[in-house]
């Protein structure tokens, strides 16, 4: 094979014969063009003239390097170049492709995957075995290496996904060793280029068994660390694994928008300077009702995990509403009831102060409602649909709530228990208990997990009325079981209760850390720091999304919950993977990422390693392409010697391409605009002859043999109704379902023909709009003589299955004996056609009422809208012009009785579609006469 | 006289081929003639003055030495002088007739409708059915209808050796010198681009004949504008003559000087005998050539 600039000849001796073209231009040159030969009377005048241009008798230049660039083209060809050909291994070891997998693979997973494949062909077709594995997938439970063919593997590449978490070389290196069939391989790294803790051993272990390719991302890796709140913008770490200037990076906040589709809420974009490190902090400063809606920032449009950051509950800051009961005065800040609660909740909720009905205007997430004792009806109201609709309403006791007597003698919605009157005081001066400590925390309680301080003591408080429900609604109790804290739910909403004050004036709680665990607990504020191990430990946190490796949140599926210490102390693992996780109403958010952590590139490797790009330009053939340009060139040539000698004129070509171009054009113009004139104006008419009219019609099957009988037979149905009933029908009208309109006809006969094709969606809702509104359409199979009938398997039958199929059709039944068909004009028994065996079905009758004895059918006033029988009753009425019959019906009298039933049946089906159930009602005229006259 | 059986059949096969001949290739032509014919004025041509004929010329006094018998009473009673009816001299001419039968007519140009020999067996046929028609004695030169005759069966003749593909064509033709009849008219319908030696003298030969008639140059569109070009070699139809170029189109000015050059020579000839000459082109209609002809030998003289 003869290669040079990525270009190789699969037959290079076939180049050889480009010693020939200097040949052929000598022999092209010497040969001028052939003289054309022409018979020409004139010919004696021209004798003795001399030629006063010399042709050149020679081929010119740009003839000749025409027809040798065609030769070239065409010797160049067959010697089959092929640009990028791929490299042949000449190693014989089974080959391992390895993919790091993780989420710094996802953004290019195509290209690795594609690569993988190349690789996976290549050795498929040099006979050798191969493997492939992902280090971020759980490692084999036998140690050894699954080789195959590799052929085989090719099919199983899709099923291999980049995981959201970081590759486990160290794993595999200690997997590796020792297992069976890992002596000698040759290796394809697919490699994120990012180092981890133990390559060296990895990279060992590799270069042992045989040669390494090592394909690197082409671009280096970018991540997200965890997001925080810090000084009023949600600040994260944008990390990488190189440093120096490099492209812009835009951040973007995700979130729902007020109606749940997921938005962009706020981006930000920062250049990495030369100066820059491997990380760099950015900050998006977004308005609150925006920052709470953020569910996870992404860099760029994130297409690995490690490109999104998860937010939690520490970057939502609740709306919080204060209300005191009475103002302490300026004077005596530490006793005001509101101040620990400002001090506790300031630096991690939003703080709104304001009378209760402008509170509630604000929409806060909470309210607190501090020693509040009657609360105005109006205002109870507003409170009370605000807690049932989510609100969260949180209540401390204190001197003004026992005073007022709320909730004392029947249950208050506000309230979650009822109390006792007045309340207690222990460990006073004029008391004998001591100040009451806290309970441990039981295991239904939100507190349960937290430590309640030694120091905290209880001195008053107020107390819960004893009731059957009261021990479900405890939170938190003191030494001696009386209730500390309780809650319940009101609506979609909570009501919580401290039983003590909110200042330090009956219990020291609010002096004590505890306090602002438990309102943490209560979700009345955001967390300010990520919560240590030990604050989430016993708790079992269960997924409610799940990142996978290109960075998009899933269902969990059938994950199982994790102990709260292990989100914060353990990294992402196929056990928990980044997402959200739940307990109690509090999600915590696992990010691949932590404060403190970087990435960094991979560490040099051994030299004897082979270090390729992602993309592998696939092999293309010239021959092809070349063989196209040699005919093209000759094709040329062609038209230049033809030129050359004089035969090629160009009047000729001109002159036919413009009559060419005009009889276009003019055909053109000539179709365009005409028919949709005529169509319009044919509409009108059709409108107007229908409207002004009754007419019958019939629907265009496509079948002419068909719709001609049609015709024929609503002309003598229409003859016939003419003379003997008050309708007098003009002559009818074919409908094509496609193009007409269908409200001006109070009937359609439709016969089912093999031959026609299902209308259009259009058609068909043009037809059910006509059934819904009033219209009836007659099908008629025409093929009771071959047993058909409403579902048998005749071809008709089944042609009106699938063209009903689309129809609104209301549910059917067999004619029943006094359907109102039969008494409409004529008292008629059955139906007949042509044939007389089928029966007919019509809408089934809802029900039966029986009135005075007599079946009433409660029909609403509608026709039944379809009547489908396989009779062919067209061809019973068909008339010719002279009122001939134009079909045979039966034979003898007979026949001449079944053809005059058949016409009663029309007349009948006629006054039924014009005056629809007006004979159902006359049926009853004398029993009602008579009970009248009664 | 007693024909053998096989002679009979000989000669009804041989009447049966010239019947079908006559059928299959003259009533076309004969037909078109007639219709080109029917659209010139015909009629048996006056002379334009008083002689021995049937029409009533004019009216003019008797002159001492009048016949008697002269006399137009029933003009004379209504005045008072003697008046004699004079009657135009009518005279049935000889026309002769030549169209060029030579190869070079054959050919016919890549737009042209018709070659030159049909247009000009056309034309021929066409005057000879008008001048038939007039009365006149009508003769082709060079075939078996050379002799001078006129009616219907002349006019048969004409079409038939008009039809008749004669063997051994020259590649150019020259009017045939034939004994013309004293003082009759002469049509050559040719393309006239045979040598000057043979073309000029068989001219001169008629008009020294007492002969007066006209040229008519039939030739193509191609003829006219050469729109030839490249390297070509031309032939004439026979194949004698062959001219090789290497670019025609830069004959072309040439080509077409030399047949002005041509045509001057042929109307230098028709002035100093009073003979006349045009040009028919076969993309022109033949009615106006017609016209031409049956003017210049009838129009006058």
């Amino acid at each position: 094979m003869l290669s040079f600039a990525g270009i190789s000849f699969l037959v290079p001796w076939l180049l050889a014969g480009l010693v020939l073209l200097p040949v052929l231009w000598w022999l092209l040159r010497a040969v001028p063009p052939a003289p054309a030969r022409r018979a020409f009377p004139g010919v004696r005048l021209l004798l003795g003239l001399q030629d006063p241009e010399r042709m050149p008798e020679r081929t010119p230049w740009w003839l000749l390097a025409l027809r040798i660039g065609a030769l070239g083209a065409a010797i160049v060809a067959f010697a089959e170049p092929v640009l990028n050909p791929e490299a042949r291994s000449d190693s014989n070891r089974p080959l391992l492709v390895l993919f790091d997998g993780g989420w710094a693979s996802a953004p290019d997973w195509a290209a690795r995957t594609a690569r993988a494949e190349v690789a996976l062909e290549s050795a498929a077709r040099d006979g050798r075995p191969a493997a492939v594995m992902s280090l971020s997938a759980p490692l084999p439970g036998d140690a050894r290496l699954a080789f195959r063919d590799a052929a085989d593997w090719v099919t199983r590449l899709p099923g291999i996904a980049p995981q959201p978490w970081a590759p486990d070389r160290d794993g595999f290196a200690d997997w590796l060793d020792g297992a069976e069939g890992a002596d000698s391989f040759d290796t394809l790294w697919l490699s994120d280029g990012l180092a981890s803790d133990a390559d060296a051993a990895f990279i060992e272990a590799l270069g042992a068994a045989g040669d390494v390719t090592v394909v690197r991302a082409p671009a280096a890796a970018l991540a997200l660390g965890a997001p925080r709140f810090a000084d009023g913008a949600i600040r994260t770490d944008v990390l990488r694994s190189v440093t120096g200037a490099a492209p812009s990076v835009e951040v973007n906040a995700i979130g729902p928008d007020p109606l749940g589709i997921e938005r962009i809420l706020g981006s930000t974009r920062d250049v990495f300077d030369m100066e820059d490190g491997a990380s760099k902090e950015v900050a998006l400063d977004l308005p609150v009702e925006l920052r709470n809606r953020v569910s996870r920032l992404v860099i760029g449009d994130g297409r690995s995990a490690g490109a999104v950051a998860l937010s939690d509950d520490g970057l939502k800051r609740r709306k919080v509403g204060l209300l005191a009961g009475g103002d302490a005065g300026e004077a005596q800040r530490l006793v005001d009831p509101l101040h620990y609660l400002r001090s506790a909740l300031e630096t991690s909720a939003d703080l709104i102060e304001a009378p209760l009905s402008d509170l509630l205007a604000t929409a806060p997430d909470v309210i607190i409602l501090a020693d509040v004792g009657t609360i105005a009806a109006t205002e109870a109201e507003a409170l009370l649909a605000w807690v049932e609709k989510g609100g969260m309403l949180v209540r401390f006791a204190g001197p003004r709530l026992a005073a007022s007597g709320e909730g004392q003698l029947e249950e208050d919605p506000l309230l979650p228990v009822r109390l006792r009157a007045g309340g207690r005081t222990v460990g006073g001066a004029m008391s004998w208990g001591a100040p009451k400590a806290l309970r441990e925390f039981a295991d239904t309680s939100p507190f349960f997990g937290l430590t309640p301080p030694e120091e905290v003591s209880v001195t008053s408080q107020v107390m819960a009325q004893p009731d059957p429900s009261l021990p479900e609604r405890v939170m938190a109790a003191l030494e001696d079981g009386t209730p500390l804290v309780t809650g319940r739910s009101q609506g979609d909403g909570r009501v919580v209760l401290f039983h003590v004050t909110a200042n330090a004036e009956w219990s020291s709680l609010p002096l004590s850390g505890l306090f602002v665990d438990m309102l943490e607990r209560l979700a009345v504020s955001a967390r300010v720091a990520r919560p240590a191990a030990d604050e989430l430990e016993g708790q079992t946190w269960s997924p409610v999304a799940v990142m996978d490796g290109f960075g998009t949140l899933g269902d969990p599926g059938l994950l199982s919950g994790v102990d709260g210490a292990r989100l914060i102390e353990e990294r992402p693992s196929a056990e928990m993977p980044p997402g959200i996780y739940e307990a109690s109403g509090r999600r915590v958010a696992v990010n691949l990422f932590r404060e403190g952590d970087s990435i960094a590139p991979l560490a040099d490797l051994p030299a004897d390693f082979v270090q390729e790009g992602m993309t592998v330009a696939p092999e293309t053939p010239f021959k092809p392409w070349l063989l196209t340009a040699a005919l093209l060139l000759l094709a040329i040539d062609i038209l230049a010697t033809l030129w050359l000698s004089g035969r090629l004129r160009g009047p000729r070509l001109a002159s036919s391409g413009t009559a060419a171009a005009l009889i276009l054009a003019a055909g053109l113009s000539a179709t365009m605009p005409a028919p949709a004139r005529a169509q319009s104006d044919q509409d009108d008419a059709l409108a107007l002859y229908a409207t002004t009219e009754t007419v019958l019609a019939y629907v265009v099957t496509g079948d002419a043999r068909v719709d001609s009988a049609s015709e024929a037979g609503l002309s003598g149905l229409s003859r016939v109704l003419n003379r003997r009933t008050a309708i007098e029908p003009v002559e009818p009208v074919a409908v094509n379902l496609e193009t007409d309109e269908l409200a001006f006809f109070p009937f359609l006969y439709w016969p089912v023909s093999e031959v026609q094709q299902i209308p259009s969606e259009a058609a068909y809702a043009r037809l059910n709009q006509y059934l819904r509104s009033g219209g009836m359409i007659l099908f008629d199979t025409r093929d009771a003589n071959l047993g058909g009938r409403l579902g048998a398997g005749t071809a008709n039958g089944r042609m009106l299955q699938r063209l009903a199929a689309k129809l609104d059709i209301p549910p059917l039944e067999p004619a029943p004996e006094d359907h109102v068909l039969t008494r409409t004009f004529y008292l008629l028994q059955d139906f007949p056609g042509r044939f007389s065996t089928g029966d007919i079905w019509v809408e089934a009758a809802p029900e039966v009422e029986t009135i005075e004895g007599m079946p009433f059918r409660n029909l609403n006033d509608g026709v039944t809208p379809v009547v489908i029988g396989a009779n062919d009753w067209a061809a019973a009425w068909a008339m010719d012009a002279q009122g001939n019959p134009m079909f045979p019906v039966g034979r003898g009298s007979a026949g001449a009785q079944q053809r005059e039933m058949a016409f009663r049946f029309g007349v009948n089906l006629i006054m039924h579609v014009m005056t629809g159930n007006y004979k159902s009602d006359q049926v009853h005229v004398p029993a009602l006469l008579e009970r009248l006259g009664n | 006289m007693s024909q053998s059986p096989a002679d009979k059949i000989s000669a009804a096969v041989g009447l049966r081929g010239d019947a079908e001949k006559v059928g299959g290739s003259l009533p076309p032509l004969l037909a078109e003639a007639e219709r080109l014919a029917m659209t010139v004025a015909f009629g048996v041509h006056g002379r334009r003055r008083a002689g021995i004929g049937e029409s009533f010329w004019q009216y003019r006094r008797a002159m001492p030495g009048d016949v008697m018998t002269a006399v137009d009473w029933r003009r004379s009673g209504r005045s008072d002088t003697l008046y004699i009816r004079e009657k135009e001299w009518e005279a049935a001419q000889t026309v002769s007739i030549w169209a060029d039968d030579a190869q070079s007519m054959d050919y016919r140009g890549e737009r042209a409708p018709r070659t030159k020999r049909e247009r000009a067996q056309l034309l021929a046929l066409a005057l000879a059915v008008l001048l038939v028609k007039a009365g006149e004695r009508v003769s082709l030169l060079g075939t078996d209808a050379a002799q001078p005759r006129t009616g219907e069966t002349q006019l048969r003749r004409i079409a038939m050796a008009l039809a008749d593909q004669r063997d051994g064509r020259p590649d150019y033709g020259a009017p045939p010198r034939a004994r013309f009849a004293a003082s009759g008219k002469a049509v050559f319908l040719s393309d006239f681009m045979g040598t000057r030696e043979d073309v000029f003298p068989a001219l001169a030969h008629a008009a020294e004949r007492n002969v007066s008639g006209c040229y008519m140059q039939i030739v193509d569109d191609t003829e006219e504008t050469f729109p030839f070009d490249g390297r070509t070699i031309f032939r004439s139809i026979g194949g004698s003559v062959e001219f090789e170029t290497d670019r025609a189109r830069a004959l072309r000015d040439a080509y077409q000087s030399r047949l002005a050059e041509r045509r001057a020579a042929l109307r230098a000839a028709t002035r100093a005998t009073g003979w006349q000459f045009t040009v028919h082109h076969t993309s022109e209609s033949p009615r106006k050539a017609l016209l031409w002809l049956y003017m210049a030998i009838g129009g006058q003289a």
